[in-house]
């Protein structure tokens, strides 16, 4: 039997299948849409077509309380810091970049939440701001990567809006700055708007789908902080924590 | 898989309070109405004792304001004023109240009002903000009609004789102007008296918060911001004093017979800032159904005025006003939180960081990091406001909130 983990995210619903040894087997990501139903059933049709599968599944993020499958849920904070410690057992702190959260999250040498804080209101610092950006300036994700890499000197972006951000970049063209420069500028936007959630002080772990999709972005958290990490896949974080926590539970 | 949900338990209170809020707006309609009394509009930490020792009825804004947001209005009238020039940033009492007025509508038309009712004066003081003083500016150019205010210097650290005496004098200036509009002499036996009725109500109000520090506690902050209706609007009056005598009694009785605010009280928050009106009811579902009860907040620990004392009442009233909590450097607001949450054992707090009301949020200078520094307490921060629905995120919140929770009850 193996055991389904989803975090039902505002953009991105993350799955994993996870075997007896508790190791991961699968992944599988889906977007979300308005229905969090649907997006679930995606994630367990998928596992559940080769693997026999156990219910409850372990859940965590929006919606996840309206599930009609037999679920056991838990806060993704939570599980998202369970997941992190045990990948690296020992004291840290999380900046988790989603699509329109960012989450500050610090975790003890136990592996309890200590603190977490979410950004603010608005999109500023999320992984909504580049999607739009993206989307008015016609770049595709792969493309925002190989051009941010050719970048010779980051242009600053000050705008907190992502609409009045486009305004920005669209004089900053206007005045001669290249994408790649506008690019890393942005992605240095995104890495200000986070720092600001807390002040870094322990080892430093960076997850969720941005920095995923736009590894950049993780070298440029480690050039400012040296005793920083990002795990491979780690926008499933949260849903593999939600299995291991429910073990934990003895759920 | 989904809890049962676990009810909040009524106060049998309820009935009388209704009770006393209709009499109250009743008085209010009849002197709008007939004209028997004058009418005095008064910020809800304005001088409310002077105004009924001078036979006003007292109308206060901001209760409207809270109406507004508590039967979701709010959202509908503060994009009128929003038109008309008041910034979506400013406070969002005053932006839905002068939006439904502008709109020519208010929830006191079920209480038999054709309007809000007319001011014969406007009396502010500054003492929770200065938004307060543009707010009845409004007013008092619309109906032209004088306006009075005391000029309370923010962020008081000491309550310095020259603060107190500054500030009765203030008050006393404010006599002859209440004369002639009152057409009637002040009397400072009357005056005396209402100081007199004043503490009673705040002393009772006092004992009923002062019931949360029993575990587990009889009542929960959204209950508390309810309650608090009289004496935000009755201070001065018997009818206050009457109504939190009833509170107080089922209170005891509910200690008495242990029960409880919410069925099973596992972890006891403080909640710090203004409510979010429009979610008073949803909120206290989800901390009841999370065995939390929110025990002692700040906003319902800001009505309790009992240094008021009938003996010397334009300087105890001085001292009452000062020392309020808004008005207060984050020092003096710190001593006061430490206190409170040992008093009521809090095992963690919220902050309510509300867009549009800057003084009532505590948390934007650093004082909640302080504080826990200190006494160790975990906090969460919630991004939200008083009225303006549109500045508060649900989903976030709630997930902010549940994992918050789930935190305090690790380290239990
Ligand atoms: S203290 Fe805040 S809510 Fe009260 S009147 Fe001033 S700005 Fe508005």
């Amino acid at each position: 039997m193996y055991k389904i983990g989803i975090d039902l995210g505002s953009s991105f619903t993350k799955g994993v299948l996870v075997d007896d040894n508790n190791n991961i087997i699968d992944y599988h990501l889906t977007r979300t849409g308005f229905d969090f139903n649907k997006a679930a059933q995606k994630i367990i049709d998928k596992f559940s077509a080769d693997h026999e599968i156990q219910y409850p599944v372990y859940t965590c993020g929006y919606g996840r309380e309206e599930l009609k499958i037999p679920f056991a849920s838990n806060s993704e904070i939570i599980a998202l810091a369970n997941a992190v410690f045990k990948h690296y057992n020992k004291k840290c702190s999380i900046i988790d970049i989603g699509g329109q959260d960012t989450k500050y999250v610090t975790v003890s040498e136990s592996g309890q939440v200590d603190k977490f804080k979410m950004n603010r209101k608005c999109a500023a610092g999320t992984g909504s701001f580049i999607e739009e950006i993206a989307f008015r300036l016609d770049i595709s994700v792969e493309e925002f990567t190989s051009l941010a890499k050719q970048a010779t000197e980051e242009t600053k972006i000050n705008s907190y809006c992502t609409v009045f951000a486009v305004s920005e970049i669209v004089g900053m063209i206007k005045k001669g700055s290249t994408m790649p420069n506008i690019i890393l500028g942005i992605y240095n936007s995104v890495i200000d708007r986070s720092v600001e959630l807390s002040p870094i002080e322990d080892f430093l772990v960076i997850t969720g789908g941005i920095p995923d999709n736009h590894p950049l972005i993780v070298n440029l958290f480690k050039k400012r902080f040296p005793n920083c990490d990002s795990p491979e896949k780690s926008q499933f974080m949260a849903a593999y924590g939600c299995v291991l926590l429910n073990l934990e539970n003895n759920i | 898989m989904s809890e049962e949900i676990k009810e909040v338990a009524k106060l049998q209170s309820v009935n009388a309070l209704r009770k006393t809020m209709d009499e109250y707006f009743l008085r209010l309609s009849t002197a709008a109405e007939t004209g028997n009394k004058k009418i005095a509009w008064c910020t809800s930490v304005g001088p409310a004792e002077l105004l009924y020792s001078m036979g006003f009825e007292v109308y206060f804004p901001e209760n409207h304001g809270a109406m507004l947001g508590a039967s979701k209005l709010a959202d509908k009238y503060i994009p009128t004023a929003v038109a008309h020039g008041y910034s979506p940033d400013i406070c969002s009492y005053l932006t839905a109240d002068i939006g439904a007025f502008l709109q020519n509508e208010t929830p006191l038309q079920k209480n038999g009002f054709k309007s809000v009712p007319k001011p014969d004066i406007l009396v502010y003081n500054t003492n929770q903000c200065h938004e307060v003083g543009d707010w009845f500016m409004y007013y008092a150019k619309h109906f032209n009609v004088p306006i009075l205010g005391v000029n309370t210097p923010l962020w008081i650290n000491e309550l310095t004789p020259s603060i107190i005496n500054g500030i009765a004098n203030q008050f006393k200036d404010l006599v002859p102007e209440l004369e002639k509009v009152a057409i009637q002499k002040f009397d400072l036996e009357k005056f005396r008296e209402t100081v007199h009725l004043s503490h009673e109500g705040c002393v009772l109000w006092r004992k009923v918060l002062e019931t949360a520090k029993h575990k587990p506690s009889p009542i929960n902050f959204f209950d508390s911001a309810i309650h608090m209706g009289p004496i935000v609007v009755m201070r001065g009056t018997q009818y206050a004093v009457d109504y939190y005598k009833i509170l107080l009694t089922e209170l005891e009785e509910r200690i008495k017979n242990n029960i409880s605010s919410i069925p099973n009280e596992k972890l006891r928050l403080y909640w710090d800032g203004m409510p979010l009106w429009y979610k008073l009811s949803s909120m206290s579902k989800l901390f009841a159904h999370h065995d939390t009860c929110v025990v002692a907040s700040t906003y319902c620990n800001s009505w309790v005025f009992d240094d008021l004392d009938p003996k010397d009442p334009f300087e105890s009233s001085a001292i009452a006003y000062c020392k309020l909590f808004i008005v207060r450097s984050d020092d003096a607001k710190q001593n006061v939180l430490e206190k409170l949450m040992t008093d009521f054992s809090i095992d963690g707090i919220i902050y309510h960081d509300a867009k549009t009301c800057a003084r009532n949020s505590n948390n934007r200078f650093g004082l909640q990091n302080r504080l826990n520094e200190k006494n160790k307490i975990p906090y969460l921060e919630i991004n939200g406001d008083l009225c303006d629905s549109r500045c508060y995120s649900e989903e976030q919140s709630i997930i902010a909130i549940e994992t918050f929770i789930k935190q305090l009850s690790t380290r239990k």
